[in-house]
């Protein structure tokens, strides 16, 4: 059992390096145009190439500002939404069929009119991702709040804990198991959304430059973006992982 | 038939409350007259608690003794704050209640411990939110969990502990605001048998160190006879009060009491009203379907 499992991971190990090896392996046979479909030793050259002409850091830096931007922004207003109507069910009724409707709604179906509204300003950007993000979170505090153990509110009121406290003591802590999955899942919503805000116009970004590269046919840098917008959202989801599992171990 | 009945409560209780004037004696510090509980359920409204009245002295400790849905957690909780009386009235103190509150700490059938918060915390919780420091709750609640022999754990949470360690947690907890009355809803219901005696036994010598009044629900008759000074043995739903047996066996009690003949004699009273009314309920859920 403990050899198969150490077996396993030796072959997760393997799985990039040879993913890797195969591309490397298909692109050089000339199976295919080796324009569109460059090596991984082409596309690690387009990054050095891109890192070295100096756009690759403020194309980084704005792209995880604005991600980071919205998701904060979307997740304390999802949050703080998701405790009223999950608290109360008057605001519940008031709110909840309106958010049901917009919330399935893409968020890049909105980039026409954001670009209407905003021009090409990062406000806009920022709308997209904060609207991408705040009905997921919005969604999981509410259910998560409806979950809270009945028991641990009766216990709570019965040691004549204020009403006020009670929201953050026993109702935020007890959905934060729930909030957490709902703001894991924004964290990947918020990735797809600045895709979707980037292509409404921007002046850096990596999606940006993916796109004035393919303008341009460099394959090998818009296969390098690809890559970096691939590892820039595994991090943050890992990191998100473990940083939740730290602050809601309890469960 | 059973909104006729609710009518007949519904007069009863205004005409009671306009003509409710006497006080409380003295030393009662729970005084239950007429009360009744209606839900609303899916099939109409329920009775849980039917019209039932009775008093606990300072310091008493008097056990609802029931069979399963007579309605004993229900009238529990209205005691708590929980359930708000259809007709009827509670005084605690003397007073009126309108809700939960501090005077009166509660021990449910499940633990309810906070999971984020460490054994320590778990017990701080009640004082910290009635204005006692950080330095005084932990006092408190160190106090606490050596009366509960759980000195170890103090800085353990609440999953890393036994249901008997949990549900010692839970009982400390409620006393940490000093409350008045305990109310104690088959705390130890969902422990076995070896486990409830030793609980059972600690209990006992808690009380006997604090000045609470307990109501402590159960339907284990033994458990009822071996901890109270009286106890009141519920019909089956909707819940009245049959019977009012003084168990007067000399304390401190141990486990051997329950082969004295006496405890015996009050065991057979016991059991008589309860197979009555076990059987009733049987009957009427049979018939009903
Ligand atoms: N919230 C509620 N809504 C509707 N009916 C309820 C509610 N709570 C209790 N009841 C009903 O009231 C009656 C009494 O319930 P209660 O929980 O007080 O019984 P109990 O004596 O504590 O039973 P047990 O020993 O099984 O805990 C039952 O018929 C139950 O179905
Ligand atoms: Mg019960």
């Amino acid at each position: 059992m403990a050899r198969k499992k150490r077996l396993n991971f030796l072959v997760s190990l393997a799985s990039v390096p040879l993913f890797l090896g195969l591309w490397e392996l298909v692109s050089r046979a000339q199976i295919v145009n080796p324009v569109l479909f460059p090596s991984p030793s082409v596309v690690l050259a387009a990054l050095q190439d891109w890192i070295a002409s100096g756009d690759f850091t403020l194309d980084l830096i704005s792209s995880v500002a604005r991600v980071s931007a919205g998701f904060i922004i979307g997740s304390v207003h999802g949050i703080a939404m998701g405790i009223l109507t999950g608290r109360s069910a008057f605001f519940s009724a008031l709110v909840g069929p309106v958010f049901q409707i917009l919330r399935p709604i893409p968020p890049i179906a909105f980039v026409p009119i954001v670009i209407l509204w905003f021009g090409l300003s990062e406000t806009g950007k920022l709308f997209l991702i904060v609207w991408g993000v705040f009905f997921t979170v919005w969604l999981a505090t509410h259910l998560g709040v409806q979950k809270v153990d009945d028991g641990l509110i009766r216990a709570a009121r019965m040691l004549g804990t204020p009403r006020r406290r009670l929201l953050y003591e026993v109702i935020f802590l007890g959905a934060l198991p729930f909030i957490f999955v709902g703001l894991r899942t924004a964290v990947s919503i918020s990735f797809y959304t600045l895709v979707a805000a980037e292509l409404a116009g921007a002046f850096s970004g990596i999606f940006y430059r993916i796109e004035v590269a393919q303008q341009n046919m460099q394959t090998g840098r818009v296969m390098a973006g690809l890559m970096v917008l691939g590892l820039i959202s595994f991090l943050a989801d890992r990191g998100f992982a473990s940083l939740s599992q730290r602050l809601v171990w309890w469960r | 038939m059973l909104s006729l009945i609710s009518n007949s409560f519904r007069s009863d209780a205004s005409t009671r409350l306009e003509s409710d004037h006497r006080m409380p004696a003295s030393e009662s510090e729970i005084d239950v007259s007429d009360l009744s509980i209606v839900f609303d359920g899916a099939h109409g409204q329920v009775i849980a608690v039917d019209r039932v009245s009775f008093t606990a002295r300072r310091g008493e400790f008097v056990c609802l003794l029931g069979p399963s849905g007579c309605g004993k957690s229900t009238l529990l909780n209205a005691i708590a704050g929980f359930e708000q009386p259809y007709a009827g009235t509670i005084l605690v103190s003397g007073k009126r209640i309108t809700g939960p509150g501090p005077d009166r700490g509660m021990v449910f059938q499940q633990p309810h411990l906070f999971p984020w918060k460490s054994v320590r915390s778990n017990i701080a919780h009640g004082p910290r939110m009635n204005g006692k420091t950080r330095a005084e709750a932990r006092a408190i609640a160190d106090d606490l969990i050596a009366m509960v022999g759980l000195s170890r754990f103090a800085n353990a949470y609440p999953h890393t502990l036994s249901g008997g360690m949990q549900q010692r947690v839970s009982i400390a907890r409620a006393l940490a605001n000093q409350p008045r009355v305990l109310l104690m809803d088959e705390p130890f219901g969902a422990l076995d048998a070896q486990t409830r005696a030793i609980m059972q036994d600690s209990l006992l010598k808690l009380w006997s160190r604090i000045s609470a009044t307990i109501i402590f629900v159960t339907h284990d008759i033994d458990e009822a006879i071996l901890l109270a000074d009286r106890v009141l043995v519920m019909s089956a739903g909707p819940g009245r009060i049959l019977s009012d047996i003084t168990v007067g066996l000399p304390r401190p009690r141990t486990l051997e009491l329950t082969l004295d003949t006496r405890f015996l004699a009050l065991k057979r009273e016991c059991f008589a009203l309860i197979k009555e009314q076990s059987a009733r309920a049987f009957d009427a859920a049979e018939s009903r379907s």
